[in-house]
């Protein structure tokens, strides 16, 4: 039994629900803000996820900061020896969409080591009239980077979790790697 | 006076503290003489792990065996509790991929009652430690 801790960073444009994810995952469910309030500097979210059919857990401390940073140098500091990334679009926003690959980048230039366990979510799949980036796209995306793909509906709390525990687990996958390569080393 | 390896549990020394701990990987594994067996970080740094030597020591040598560590701190102090420990040593270790990290530190003013570890920084998500050997002499035994 271990339990693991990991920097998880948010990251996602201005406005596509990066604050609301974080809460409703903090509050189960509880808390889902309607009104829109610009993150400034950072918020923590603390919170430990259990990683089914192992005993094991992963404490995420998730690092939610402000989308419109995207170009700061404050992020480069507070982002620093990120071990997981939760990547955020609006799927009624294809600019949100298309930004993804810069704060990839970005979240990946301040990774130790060479692998960095990863999400992509589109979230308010709730305003489907409006949707911009069809589930095939983003997917294809993903894939081609290596991050996991999810949609939710922060709103209607639709499928909030799943993306929080694919990196809880991804990262205690990464842990039994790097365990294995320590036992090889004589 | 026999110079010895002062860091192992044979010779009395013990694991007080350490921040991270997978049950399969205890930090008593540091000490235990045996550098195949490790304790590994547990995720997000800095980690430490404090070495009690429950006497007085010298230190002439210090060997560190690891992988992934970067920035490596050693604080030392000479209370018989695990206080007013002072910064004695600071290493940024090179990696070299599939290779142990086999630090050697020859020290200075070497007396002790207990060594703290403090990994600062790695060059992945976690690091092990394998062994700490500190070479030297056993001065006197605690005073009650
Ligand atoms: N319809 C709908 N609205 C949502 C959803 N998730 C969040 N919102 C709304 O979108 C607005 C912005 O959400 P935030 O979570 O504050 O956005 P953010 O990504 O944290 O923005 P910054 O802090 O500026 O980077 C708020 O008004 C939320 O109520 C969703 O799933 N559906
Ligand atoms: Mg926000």
């Amino acid at each position: 039994m271990v339990k693991l801790a990991a920097k998880c960073i948010l990251a996602g444009d201005p406005t596509v629900g990066k604050t609301a994810l974080a809460q409703i995952f903090r509050s189960d469910g509880a808390h889902f803000q309607k009104s829109y309030t610009l993150t400034t500097g950072v918020d923590l979210v603390v919170k430990t996820v259990p990683v089914p059919d192992t005993g094991d857990s992963v404490e995420l401390f998730i690092f939610d900061s402000a989308g419109k940073e995207l170009f700061s140098e404050m992020l480069d500091k507070l982002w620093e020896s990120p071990n997981a990334l939760c990547l955020v679009y609006d799927v009624t926003s294809e600019q949100s969409f298309n930004n993804c690959s810069k704060w990839l980048e970005k979240v990946r230039s301040l990774a130790p080591g060479s692998s960095l366990p990863g999400v992509l979510v589109g979230n308010k799949t709730d305003l489907a009239g409006r949707r911009a980036v069809e589930s095939a796209q983003a997917r294809a995306w993903a894939l081609g980077q290596g991050l996991e793909c999810f949609e939710t509906s922060v709103k209607e709390m639709e499928n909030y979790e799943a993306p929080f525990h694919c990196l809880a687990k991804q990262f205690l996958h990464l842990y039994r790697e790097k365990v294995d390569a320590f036992h090889s080393l004589l | 006076m026999r110079k010895v390896d002062l860091c192992l549990s044979s010779e009395g020394a013990e694991v007080v503290l350490a921040t991270s701990s997978d049950e399969k990987h205890p930090p008593e594994n540091i000490i235990d003489g045996n550098p195949e067996t490790f304790w590994t970080t547990t995720g997000m740094f800095p980690q430490e792990f404090i070495v009690c030597f429950h006497r007085h020591v010298r230190i002439e040598k210090l060997v560190i065996q690891s992988y992934y560590v970067r920035t490596l701190r050693i604080e030392k102090s000479t209370s018989n509790e695990p206080v007013n420990f002072e910064l004695w040593i600071e290493r940024d270790l090179v990696h070299t991929e599939g290779q142990l990290q086999n630090e050697e530190i020859m020290a200075h003013d070497g007396y002790a009652t207990y060594l703290r570890f403090i990994i600062m920084s790695a060059f992945d998500h976690f690091a092990s430690v394998h062994s700490v050997s500190a070479e030297g002499i056993a001065v006197s035994n605690l005073s009650q």
